[in-house]
Formats: structure tokens, C-alpha cells, sequence
């Protein structure tokens, strides 16, 4: 067994400085998840007076090297490879893993994207440290510099301080959507650095044999949510909302029988077992708000209910409440929101 | 098609019911008291994702093991009652308080101990603590590959396929066994047990495994061997939401509201 050696501790834990931020990419671009992580990556690194070190990986980097730099990167380092086009995680996981035995960053942070925690949780191993997993919150202590990493747990009940205190780096995923993306400076002062990987044959059995991109949209970046229920009735209740949406530029979301009925798409499953939404609006109409699907959405800014029952449980989260038939609402609030933007 | 006899192990953890955890919709606090104590939703799919393999490629044998307190059986018991062929219950006091490193370590040398596989598989994170690190974890420990989040895997000349659904799209990958598949809710319907094969579970019983046999040292597992500890806890505070009404021929009103109070902006950023 290649890891079978407990995590031993690192002789001096003052040798790891600096807060280091892998940034996840597809084609060439950094994606969203891996700039979020700047912004919080930096503020923390600046605090205790480190810099931050923005890592990427790809088949050519020349781009997101710049465009981490851009964003608040402080040095940044790009390693390319036609090996390094698709995610791969042993490649990936030993380029990363020899980085940070090279430069010893005191904090790892990685997007808990499903391959930044495929990713993260082979590193954690590797390096003999401890992880914590999808943080929405993130601080540094000063004194010590240990990172205080904050998860919500329990159904997103409570909110968990783990922390890692003698084992190195610290490492955290953070969750998509949560952290803002900084803004760009064209003029910002970065260091950085191009490297060629070499990576070892025995390391890329795994094939990427295919590729599909989603058609489909990722609720979990949207602005504005209108999400159907069961009170839709039938499947056809769906035009109604699409016509919302589409109104406002939404994104259609339901909740989890609508999508077993086979009226929707599994990819609009909002809920416990389907995506978290924190959009600046989400319009719920015809669900009843069980706790499953509390779970993936009460965290929107702005909750709008409609529902015939008054004494329906999403009413209790909501900040309006329209308490009617969303067959008699939706088309009026589709003929108000037309009136409105051509005013 | 050459058709393979594997070896196939798959882990599972016991959670509480998350559809009896009665979750308060104000207080979103949380009451474990009642809850009955379940297999893991997506280890149920895992489960049922090694019997779908065991189906097309007779002779293959399934070994299910969990590291867990010892009430822990009855969820192994379930998976023998599917068709899973053997059952291992990893049970120590030195087990407790185990982070995912740990956890990760003891799986693998359960595994080591087993000896020969092909194909591991786990879920993609359990219900409770939902790190989604274990599986990785365990596949790190044994130097092996790993595709996680996967909605299908399957095995076509000895060599083993798996769809991952990522948020940008679908990915199928190829690997060689020995790998690890992590397996996603919902992935598919797991298979009932016949009342026969629970009979016949009971029969079987379940082996348990405690730390002397999987050559760790007591200061490697549990929460001496955990690198991270929780530090504290707190509710999540909701924010306060007012719940103002509109009635149904109120919606230039209501719009006019969104809009005045920027929630609803037309015409781009
Ligand atoms: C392990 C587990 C995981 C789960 N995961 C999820 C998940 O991810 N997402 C999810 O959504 N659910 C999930 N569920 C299911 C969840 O418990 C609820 O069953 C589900 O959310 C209810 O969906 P609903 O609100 O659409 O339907 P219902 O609860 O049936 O509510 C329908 C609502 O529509 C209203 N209504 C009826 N007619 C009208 C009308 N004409 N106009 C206006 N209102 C009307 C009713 O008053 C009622 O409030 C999960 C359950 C389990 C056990
Ligand atoms: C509030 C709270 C927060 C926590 N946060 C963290 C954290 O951020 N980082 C951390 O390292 N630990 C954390 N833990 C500890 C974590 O709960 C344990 O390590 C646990 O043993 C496994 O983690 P998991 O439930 O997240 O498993 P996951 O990694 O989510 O489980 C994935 C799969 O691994 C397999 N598996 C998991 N556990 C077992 C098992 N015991 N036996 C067999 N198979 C298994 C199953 O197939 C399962 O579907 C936390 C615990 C608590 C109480």
C-alpha cells in the first residue's frame, strides 16, 4: 500500500508561507469557481503579509497565467502539457502535490468543483495533511496562521470551524458561488512562470475517451431561479414558468417529484439531492417547501412563493408571498413584466 | 466481448435517515433522536452498480465492508440480502472520532488485508458529514485510479469505463483495473431483497473485523490519526424574511416592488 504511513507531522511548521490557489480550468480559461477563490485567497495571504500563488494547469497557459495575475494573483505559475488538457487526477494530483513540496504554501485552496474535490482529497493523502471540505467560509488567524475554515454541515443547519493545526498545508475546497470574483487589472504586477510538464507514462492510463458539454444550464450561477412544483398538476404547468423566465432571463428550476414524474429534467432538480441555487431571486411556485428542498435553496437573497395553500412551509422563508393559483398568476405576472420593461 | 470473473469491493457507511432527521423549517435545527440508521443513499447505488456488473459477468464476487460502530451490521446484512457475496464490519473503539484521512487509511488496509480486486466502489459522499473524500482517499492510500462522480460504469474487455457527470458536462473515461469508482445518488434503482436471500443473509452472517487484524497502529486511526479537528459549531443565523403578501390582481405592484427595490433589473447587468 503506497500511503500506508501515518501523517506525520512536519518538522517546522514555520517553513510553509504563502497561500496557494489551484485554478481550475476547461479550454484554456480559468473557470469561475478558481477566480472566486482569488479574491478570498488573497485577502488572507495579504493579511499575515504573504503573497498569493495562483497554480494552472493545461495543454497552453499562457492565457490564465495572465488572467490570474490580472485577477490578484500575486505570482503565478502555469504548467503545460498535451498530457494536461482534459482533468486527469494522478497527473494533476502530482504535479500539484510536488508543487507544494517545492514551495511549501502554509494554505491550499482548491474549488470544491466535483474535480477540484477529486482532486483535493488524493493531495490531502499525499501531502499528510487534513482537508476541509466545501467552505463557505474562510479567515486566517494571525496568530499562527491557521486557517479557519468553516463549513455548513447538517443540512446546512450549522456551521463548522475545522481547523489544522499541525499538519501542512492547510487545505480547504471552497464552494462555487459563494466568494465574489475580483475585479481585473489590466495593469496589475504579477510574477510568473511557464513550465513544461513532464509526466510520466505510467501516470496516464486513465483516458478521457469522450466529452459532452452540458446543453443545459448550471443553476448553480444564476441570477434568477423560477422553480415549478407538484401544484403545477402536469407537465405542461412548465411552459408557464419558462415564460417567466424567459421574461426576466431565468433559469427554470423544480423541485424533486416533478423531475421523478419525468415533467423536467434532472439537471433543474433543486434540493438536498439535486443542486444548491443562491440567486438573487428565486420564484417558487407550487412547492410546498419541504426541508429537502429548503436545503438547496434558502440561502437566495429574495424568496417569492406562490402557492394556494397560505400555510404552506416555504411561506415561513419567503419575503413575498402570493397565496393563489400559480395558473392564474403566472400569466399576470408574465403580462406585468412585460408592461414594466416597456415602460 | 470477453467476459470477466472480477473481484469487486464496495464500502459503505451508515447514516441516519435523512427523510426521518426532522430538520425544523425555521430553525433548520436538527433532530437526529428519532432517525433510524440507514445505508448511505449513494451507497446504495454503488451497491446496486456492483451487482449490475456482477449480472453481465458471471462469477464475479462482491465484497461489501464498512468501518463503523457495530450496530453498523444490520446495513451490511441489507447488502448480503441484495446478492453481495461477503460482508466485513471494521470495528474498533480506536476507530472513533476518525477525519477522512483515517477513515481512509483503515478502508485501505481492510482492503490490503482482502488482498486480490479489481474494482472498488463508493459513494460520492455520505448524507451526514457529506465530504465526498473517502472514496479519493482510500484509492491515494492504494496508488490506484479513480473516476468519481460517476452516473454509470461498466467493463468491456478488461477494461473499465465510467460516465462522470461534471458541472460543465459528461465525461466518459477508460481505465485499467485495479481502480476506484465513486457513485452519484440517484445513479440508479437499487434492487429490492427477496425475503429468501434475507433468510439466507442471516444465515451467511457477516465477519468483524477489529484493528489487530488490518496491521495499523493505534496512533494512525481515529482521531488521534486525524489531522483536522472540529473546533466549534454554530447555528447558521437565517435571514429574517418578512413574507409580504400580494394578491393575485397586485402583479404590476408586485413587479414595480422587484424592480424599485433593484431585486429585478431588465436589460442586461
Ligand atoms: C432523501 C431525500 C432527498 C430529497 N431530495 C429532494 C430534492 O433535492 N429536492 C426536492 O425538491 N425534494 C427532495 N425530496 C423530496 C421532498 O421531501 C418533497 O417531497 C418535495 O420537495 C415536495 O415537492 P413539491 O413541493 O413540488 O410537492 P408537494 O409537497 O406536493 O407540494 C405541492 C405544493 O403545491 C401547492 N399547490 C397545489 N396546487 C397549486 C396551484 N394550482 N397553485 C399554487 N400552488 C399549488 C400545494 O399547496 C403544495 O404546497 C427529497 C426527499 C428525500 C427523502
Ligand atoms: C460536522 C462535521 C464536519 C466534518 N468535516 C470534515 C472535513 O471537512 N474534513 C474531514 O476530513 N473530515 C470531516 N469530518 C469527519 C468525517 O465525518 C469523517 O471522516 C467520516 O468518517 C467520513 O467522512 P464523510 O462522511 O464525509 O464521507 P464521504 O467522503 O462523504 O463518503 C464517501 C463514501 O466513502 C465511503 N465511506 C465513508 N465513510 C465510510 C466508512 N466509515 N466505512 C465504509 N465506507 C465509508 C462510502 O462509500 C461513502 O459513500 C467532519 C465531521 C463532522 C461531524
Amino acid at each position: 500500500m503506497v500511503g500506508l504511513i501515518n501523517a506525520e507531522k512536519p518538522e517546522n511548521l514555520d517553513d510553509y508561507k504563502n497561500v496557494m490557489v489551484f485554478l481550475e480550468a476547461r479550454d484554456g480559461k480559468i473557470k469561475k469557481p478558481g477566480l472566486e477563490m482569488i479574491s478570498v485567497g488573497a485577502s488572507m495571504a495579504h493579511k499575515v503579509n504573504e503573497i498569493l500563488i495562483g497554480i494552472t494547469f493545461g495543454e497552453k497557459v499562457g492565457t490564465m497565467v495572465k488572467e490570474a495575475g490580472e485577477y490578484g494573483c500575486d505570482r503565478v505559475i502555469g504548467y503545460e502539457s498535451p498530457d494536461l488538457k482534459d482533468f486527469r487526477t494522478i497527473p494533476y494530483a502530482t504535479l500539484l502535490s510536488d508543487l507544494i513540496q517545492e514551495l511549501k504554501p502554509n494554505i491550499l485552496l482548491i474549488p470544491a468543483t466535483r474535480n477540484g474535490r477529486d482532486l483535493a482529497s488524493r493531495i490531502a493523502v499525499r501531502s499528510r495533511t487534513g482537508v476541509t471540505a466545501d467552505c463557505t467560509e474562510l479567515d486566517v488567524d494571525p496568530n499562527g496562521r491557521i486557517l479557519q475554515a468553516r463549513r455548513p454541515t447538517y443540512g446546512e443547519s450549522t456551521l463548522a470551524e475545522i481547523l489544522c493545526r499541525s499538519h501542512r498545508p492547510q487545505m480547504a475546497t471552497a464552494r462555487p458561488g459563494i466568494f465574489p470574483v475580483p475585479e481585473r487589472n489590466k495593469d496589475a504586477k504579477y510574477e510568473s512562470e511557464v513550465r513544461k510538464a513532464k509526466i510520466k507514462k505510467e501516470y496516464l492510463k486513465k483516458e478521457v475517451v469522450d466529452f459532452r458539454p452540458k446543453t443545459t444550464v448550471d443553476l448553480t450561477s444564476a441570477k434568477y431561479i423560477v422553480s415549478g412544483g407538484l401544484g403545477l398538476g402536469k407537465a405542461s404547468g412548465f411552459k408557464l414558468i419558462q415564460e417567466v423566465a424567459d421574461e426576466i432571463g431565468a433559469y427554470v428550476g423544480a423541485s424533486r417529484p416533478t423531475v421523478d414524474m419525468g415533467w423536467i429534467g434532472k439537471d433543474h432538480q433543486v434540493g438536498q439531492t439535486g443542486q444548491s441555487v443562491r440567486p438573487k431571486l428565486y420564484i417558487a411556485c407550487g412547492i410546498s417547501g419541504k426541508a429537502q428542498h429548503l436545503m438547496g435553496m434558502k440561502l437566495s437573497e429574495n424568496i417569492v412563493s406562490i402557492n394556494t395553500d397560505p400555510e404552506a412551509e416555504i411561506n415561513s422563508i419567503s419575503d413575498y408571498i402570493i397565496n393563489a393559483d400559480l395558473y392564474e398568476v403566472l400569466p399576470k405576472l408574465t403580462d406585468a413584466i412585460r408592461k414594466k420593461k416597456a415602460e | 466481448m470477453i467476459k470477466m470473473a472480477l473481484e469487486i469491493i464496495v464500502m459503505i457507511k451508515q447514516v441516519p435517515d435523512s427523510s426521518e432527521v426532522v430538520i425544523d423549517p425555521v430553525t433548520f435545527t436538527l433532530n437526529r433522536g428519532a432517525a433510524r440508521n440507514v445505508i448511505n443513499p449513494a451507497d446504495e447505488n454503488a451497491v446496486e452498480q456492483a451487482l449490475l456488473i456482477k449480472d453481465k459477468n458471471p462469477g464475479t464476487h462482491i465484497t461489501v465492508i464498512t468501518m463503523g460502530p457495530p450496530f453498523a451490521e444490520t446495513a451490511l446484512l441489507d447488502c448480503m440480502a441484495r446478492g453481495v457475496d461477503r460482508a466485513i464490519l471494521v470495528t474498533d473503539r480506536a476507530f472513533a472520532g476518525a477525519d477522512t484521512y483515517p477513515t481512509g487509511l483503515t478502508l485501505a488496509a481492510t482492503i490490503t488485508k482482502i488482498g486480490k480486486f479489481d474494482l472498488i466502489y463508493a459513494g460520492e459522499e455520505s448524507t451526514d458529514s457529506s465530504t465526498g473524500h473517502v472514496g479519493p482517499g482510500v484509492a491515494e492510500f492504494l496508488g490506484i485510479e479513480q473516476a468519481s462522480y460517476t452516473s454509470n460504469s461498466w467493463v468491456e474487455d478488461g477494461s473499465v469505463f465510467a460516465e462522470r457527470q461534471l458541472e460543465d458536462g459528461v465525461e466518459t473515461v477508460k481505465m485499467e483495473p485495479p481502480c476506484l469508482i465513486t457513485v452519484l445518488t440517484n445513479a440508479n434503482i437499487p434492487r429490492e431483497a427477496t425475503l429468501r436471500m434475507k433468510i439466507d443473509a442471516l444465515k451467511k452472517g457477516i465477519e468483524t473485523w477489529t484493528l489487530a487484524d488490518i496491521n495499523l497502529k493505534p496512533e494512525w486511526v481515529g482521531l488521534k490519526g486525524s489531522p483536522t479537528i472540529v473546533k466549534s459549531m454554530r447555528t447558521i443565523n437565517e435571514k429574517k424574511r418578512e413574507g409580504k403578501k400580494f394578491g393575485v390582481d397586485e402583479m404590476d405592484k408586485f413587479v414595480d416592488e422587484l424592480v424599485s427595490k433593484e431585486i429585478l433589473k431588465f436589460g442586461g447587468e
